[in-house]
């Protein structure tokens, strides 16, 4: 048998190649599936998680609301987390993640969706893709990552290809993209176009025996057709949970929180839910110049939403084994821009991890004074990641292979030890 | 060329007086609105009436897309007689411009301001007056002038600046109209210059462009014409020296296995050596549809079809070959190879992910005029002309990578030599013959100076880890000087000069040692790169990779290389070989041991392919009878911001023409939702939108997705709903028996006629309504899907821009609207029919 580089790479044991610390144990959660609720723009973490003494939305830097107290004594969070407030204890907040990429929403979104700057070389996988990889699918006739949201570069496979990619809706009501049938074929209309076209396969085997390619084209057919079947189709009907349970989840990004809950308990193993509404302020979480004003609009919507979603999951005994996850690219500076607004802030910002297995109820790293500085520790981008590997029982340093290069999955981060028990 | 040149020179004649254009650059705004005496245009043309929506591209000595000043400005004169009366006068421009009549200034538009922020109103609808005029398009102002003028001769001057510091340097829907009070206006310009309303307008418009694209063409291969002779020099002294020396000695088969050309022969011995047995020929219409994706990009129309069928058995498949490399599509499909190869990628809205400018447009002319290939890699390492409009230029930029020309050199190096040096990047490849030195060395070369290696590519070492297994001898920071690298391929000195000279003189060097004639390796690849796009497999494995692979068929790819160093590095000639062949033209292998195995390296037939992304995407069009339509691709529509922040790759006819969407922002109102359904098919069937990193074979293996998506999706639905855009319900009303329509069908989906059992079928399930199907005294409806263009990044935040893409979404799901003029039962049978054929896999799979 004829050596790969890849084998050689595997038998040289050479998983610290890339200057990985020696083997430390790591921990490893139980968590089997992952929500991460997305507050694209740049969520300002001195308004919502982590808030600091109140500027005056004009010269004096601060943030915009109160605090208010929270199930973990002396932690607060703003006035406009009222329900998430009582149930922070079954979070993790980590008030010190950092990076350097300030300017760019889409460079930076990049970089907490992968983990990675990008090189040029390869196109890092997406933290949705490679969980979706790393844990498999639950059901061969279920997709394993799915997005609520726009595609876009940032939640794709890169190297891993389009078998770890995603299926995608960019609304509630229109459901997954390519699974749901255009509204005028009923039932008797697919099934005469089903007919026809085994008519037409079949002639075509006919004519082409023992064509591998046309065979494994055939089956792959058949297995699609099944994938949007009732089963998973199903999913998307949220009518089949209660009014109260759906109107206590709120508007759209509630609904979407609902639907991240049924797919995780179907099978699914990674849900990116967007939180993309920028209408309802005038600039979703960007809150530059006047977005600032009804900021507290989006931080009531993601309130109901994920309180909902928390004690939904724990009702339904999923929370110990669904990772929750919020975050956002940047976070956002304590003085107000010209307009009365924010603008973007790098250096320390916050994020959440909830259910999951892990240890709870605790805050990981502290900000300074306005949040501008972390005070002692940094959690870097890698670090998160290796974090939400971790609780999904998936090493950080496992190298996965783009061709025969071997990349570990983060960039030598090293997960929160705190967290996990 | 002089020919076109002429029929342009008397199309513009027809009008009686036509309009002089005269083009001015690197003057200030004022100075634009009223050029000084002395101002000499850089360009003079002319147009037969005041629209503006165009303008010449500019192109260098080397026939590169170059850019103009910015701002720049147009100056157009025109004098006619007018019979005596009051006139109303409508200058529309997005910017700056100025209207004089007899020389006194009477219409000013005032200058566009750049756009800070995405927080304008979406503007009202455009208000219709009570006429069918074409309203002013967001953001463009409407100048009135009302004058009563005696009847003569009048003297018309229309000024306007184009582009402007952090405004695209476009000039939108610049025109001018008039009309006698009361009357419908009309462009100014001759009596018979068109209307302004949107029919006309839009007709206009795509004359105009039809009109410059072929005006540009001209003028680009006029303007190279001394390069271009300076090339056939250098190829013909290369092919003299070459001619002097021995070629690979074609084998003899003994066997009597079928040859069609010298290719068969090679081929064939191994074969026989082998003791394997060929595929036997494809059928005369199987090939043509391998032919012509192959080729073109696209399946062959039934016109097309029918022309080839009635060619004599023998020639048929010879002239098909000449009419494929001649067709249009041939520059169409090579574009879509390029960019994977060459890492084009780029961004429309504020690119930051190692985008690149769009070179797309570069690679497109230079397969659409035959450049030499030598002379194609000269020009992109020149990297000069326009970074944004298209130019090689656009090929130097890598937005937030830490060492730009680090990743250029990666991709040179595995596009032309098969030196895959990726790993070199931040330490010395392991399994590679390179040093991270040599990948900088190159980088400095094509940097034109010393390279800093950034600290981000490299592998800092934990205190206390294990020892590396990978060799980082460069330092952070360390300076690495230009080196040619690879002397084992053709020594430094081989230097010489090139036709085209780069300003960076190292840059030249870098070309002329990649091109060199002594250098055999560049020849080499690039014919097996043909290969392999014909063949499906390389006779060199991985084709980008040549440091670890064997060929197959060495003498083969000497005797390619020969070929096409001989033939003046024209891919043409050697895609004309490779289709001529009779290991092309015979059936695709379809055991999977074979394929897949050592053995499909024989070649006893080309290996089983899936259409591209592209070609299913633009066959579907075809096949369909649907026009390709899609939003622009471009995020500002308003212009209010510089081309490096939003690009404008305008509105694309073929599938290579889509980018990535860039909806990074994950906002509703920043959707291009036609586009997007394009997108995921493309994405389905491995399209990257993305390209990062350079590719030479792409992930595009069998997926649910791809059926799913073909099935159910927005574009699929599309391309069989039978609605009054549709070639099909044309070909459906038509008066024909059922038999011949369905046949028809299946020449335009399949490229082939139908089986005896599917015309039974197709019977079954038209034939009972196929008599009663036309609905007598209905109306075409119109299908075209409409974008607001009133949505723009300049707006997009607001709730109204996101109300309106969201619609947008929702209405693009329910389809076309479907032909009123056949019967709903038997209009969805047929769609049902036709969903099935491209579904079916025969669609997809090439011959």
């Amino acid at each position: 048998m004829q050596l790969t580089r890849r084998d050689l790479l595997k038998t040289a044991a050479l998983a610290p190649a890339f200057g990985q610390a020696a083997a430390v144990k790591l921990p490893k959660g139980k968590a089997d599936a992952c929500i991460l609720l997305w507050l694209g723009g740049g969520a300002a973490h001195i308004d919502t998680f982590d808030p600091k003494r109140k500027g005056d939305g004009k010269k004096v830097a601060g943030s915009y609301y109160n605090p208010i107290s929270t199930a973990i004594k002396n932690v607060q969070l703003c006035e406009h987390l009222k329900q998430t407030a009582p149930l922070l204890d079954r979070c993790a907040l980590i008030r010190t993640l950092s990076h350097d990429i300030v300017s760019e929403h889409g460079a930076a979104s990049n970089l907490v969706h992968t983990g990675r700057m990008p090189s040029g070389t390869i196109q890092y996988p997406s933290i949705g893709s490679i969980v979706s990889k790393e844990l498999g699918t639950k059901d061969a006739a279920l997709p394993s990552y799915v997005v609520m949201g726009y595609p876009n570069i940032t939640r794709d496979p890169g190297f891993l290809g389009a078998k770890y990619g995603y299926i995608y809706l960019t609304q509630i009501e229109t459901g997954p993209n390519g699974f749901v049938r255009p509204p005028d074929v009923d039932n008797p209309r697919q099934d005469r176009r089903e007919t026809l076209l085994a008519q037409l396969r079949q002639d075509f085997e006919k004519r082409n025996p023992e064509d591998h390619v046309i065979r494994a084209q055939s089956a792959i057919t058949e297995q699609g057709f099944k994938m949007a079947g009732p089963k998973f189709m199903n999913v998307f009907d949220l009518a089949k949970e209660t009014k109260t349970l759906r109107e206590s989840y709120g508007g759209e990004f509630g609904q979407r929180c609902l639907l991240a809950r049924r797919l995780v308990q179907s099978g699914v193993r990674f849900v990116e839910v967007s939180f993309n509404l920028n209408f309802l302020n005038g600039s979703g979480w960007d809150t530059h110049n006047d977005g600032q004003v009804k900021q507290h609009l989006l931080i009531q919507d993601l309130d109901q939403a994920f309180a909902t979603l928390l004690q939904d999951l724990e009702k339904n005994k999923l929370l110990d084994t669904t990772l929750v996850v919020i975050a956002t690219e940047f976070g956002r500076p304590p003085e107000f821009d010209s307009g009365g607004g924010r603008g973007h802030h790098s250096k320390v910002f916050s994020a959440l991890l909830a259910g999951g297995g892990l240890k709870t109820a605790q805050v990981v790293g502290e900000s300074d004074e306005l949040g501008v500085n972390p005070v002692g520790r940094s959690v870097s981008v890698p670090d998160f990641h290796a974090t939400i590997h971790c609780a999904l029982g998936i090493d950080p340093a496992k190298n996965l292979y783009a061709g025969d290069r071997p990349v570990p999955i983060t960039d030598r981060g090293a997960p929160l030890v705190e967290l996990f028990t | 060329m002089l020919r076109s040149l002429l029929l342009f020179a008397s199309i513009a004649g027809l009008t009686a007086q036509p309009i002089k254009v005269e083009l001015f650059e690197k003057l200030t705004a004022a100075q634009l609105l009223a050029p000084p005496a002395d101002a000499k245009p850089v360009e003079t043309y002319q147009e037969p009436a005041f629209v503006f929506v165009r303008i010449p591209t500019k192109f260098s000595g080397n026939a590169l897309p170059m850019d103009r000043s910015t701002p720049f400005g147009l100056r157009a004169s025109y004098e006619r007689i007018l019979t005596a009366g009051e006139y109303r006068f409508r200058l529309r421009a997005r910017g700056a411009a100025r209207l004089e009549i007899d020389g006194q200034a009477v219409a000013e538009s005032k200058a566009q301001p750049p756009n800070k922020t995405g927080d304008d109103p979406v503007p009202p609808q455009p208000v219709r007056e009570d006429s069918p005029l074409r309203p002013a398009q967001y953001p463009h102002q409407d100048v009135i002038y009302r004058v009563t003028l005696p009847a003569g001769n009048h003297k018309f001057v229309l000024t306007a600046v184009i582009g402007g510091s952090g405004l695209y340097p476009t000039p939108g829907e610049l025109a001018v109209s008039f009309a006698p009070i009361g009357q419908l206006e009309r462009l100014l310009g001759p009596p018979s210059a068109p209307y302004l309303t949107d029919e006309a307008w839009d007709r206009y418009v795509v004359a105009v462009n039809q009109r410059h694209d072929a005006a540009d063409i001209v003028r680009r291969r006029l303007a190279s014409t001394a390069v271009a002779a300076e090339w056939k020099t250098r190829h013909d002294k290369i092919r003299s020296a070459l001619l002097n020396t021995a070629g690979p000695a074609v084998p003899a088969l003994k066997s009597g296995l079928p040859v069609n050309n010298d290719i068969d022969r090679f081929i064939g011995a191994r074969l026989e050596s082998e003791n394997m047995r060929p595929t036997a020929i494809t059928g005369d219409l199987e090939f043509l549809r391998r032919l012509s994706l192959d080729a073109t990009g696209v399946i062959p129309t039934p016109a097309e079809i029918r022309a080839y069928l009635a060619d004599a058995p023998k020639l048929r498949r010879p002239k098909a070959i000449e009419r494929v490399i001649a067709s249009s599509g041939w520059a169409d499909h090579w574009v879509a190879y390029w960019q994977d190869v060459l890492a084009e990628n780029p961004g429309i809205l504020k690119p930051d992910l190692n985008n690149t400018g769009p070179f797309r447009w570069w690679i497109h002319q230079s397969f659409a005029d035959g450049i030499p290939f030598d002379r194609f890699v000269a020009e992109l390492l020149s990297m000069e002309g326009s970074a944004y409009q298209g130019g090689p230029a656009g090929f130097a930029q890598a937005t937030l990578n830490d060492a730009p020309m680090a990743a250029k050199a990666e991709i040179v190096a595995q596009a032309f030599l098969g030196q895959k040096m990726g790993c070199a990047r931040c330490h010395d490849a392991p399994f590679h013959p390179f040093k991270q030195k040599d990948l900088f060395s190159l980088a400095a070369m094509m940097q034109g100076k010393d390279l800093k290696l950034p600290k981000t590519s490299t592998v800092t070492m934990i205190e206390g880890g294990r020892k590396p297994a990978v060799v980082v001898a460069l330092k952070p920071g360390q300076a690495i000087g230009p080196e040619w690298p690879f002397a084992a391929l053709v020594k430094h000195s081989e230097t010489g000069t090139l036709p085209n000279q780069a300003s960076v003189p190292s840059r030249n060097d870098v070309a002329a040692l990649i091109i060199s004639p002594e250098n055999k390796r560049f020849p080499q690849v690039i014919v097996n790169r043909i290969w392999k796009r014909y063949m499906g497999l390389g006779l060199m494995e991985p084709a980008d990779d040549w440091s670890r692979g064997k060929a197959s068929h060495p003498e083969l790819l000497d005797y390619l290389s020969r070929e096409f160093v001989l033939s003046g590095y024209d891919v043409k000639h050697v895609a004309r070989l490779i289709f001529s062949s009779h290991v092309y033209q015979r059936k695709p292998v379809a055991d999977a041991a074979i394929a897949t195995g050592a053995a499909g390296r024989l070649f006893t037939g080309p290996i089983r392919r899936n259409m591209t992304a592209e070609q299913l995407v633009d066959s579907l069009h075809l096949g369909t009878g649907k026009v390709y339509e899609c939003e622009d691709m471009n995020l500002n529509p308003s212009g209010d911001r510089a081309p490096n922040q939003f690009l404008n790759l305008g509105k694309p006819s073929r599938a290579w023409q889509m980018t990535a969407l860039s909806n990074e922002r994950d906002r509703p109102a920043l959707a291009l939702p036609i586009a997007q359904s394009i997108v995921d098919v493309m994405s389905a069937y491995g399209w990257r939108q993305s390209r990062q990193n350079a590719a030479t074979s792409r992930d595009d293996a069998p997926s649910p997705m791809q059926t799913l998506i073909l099935a159910n999706g927005i574009l699929g639905t599309r391309m069989v709903r039978l609605s009054d855009d549709s070639e099909l319900t044309e070909l459906a009303l038509a008066d024909m028996p059922l038999n011949k329509m369905v046949t028809e069908m299946f020449l335009r989906v399949l490229s082939r006629p139908p089986a005896a059992e599917e015309l039974r079928v197709m019977g079954n399930l038209l034939g009972d309504l196929y008599a009663q199907r036309k609905v007598k005294g209905a109306l075409k409806i119109d299908a075209s899907m409409k974008s607001d263009n009133r949505v723009s990044w300049s707006n997009h935040l607001s709730a109204e821009a996101t109300v309106i893409r969201m619609e947008e979404e929702r209405a693009l799901r329910l389809g076309a609207k479907p032909t009123a003029r056949l019967e709903p039962q038997f209009r969805e049978r047929l769609e049902d029919a036709l969903w099935a054929m491209v579904n079916s896999p025969e669609f997809v799979m090439v011959p």
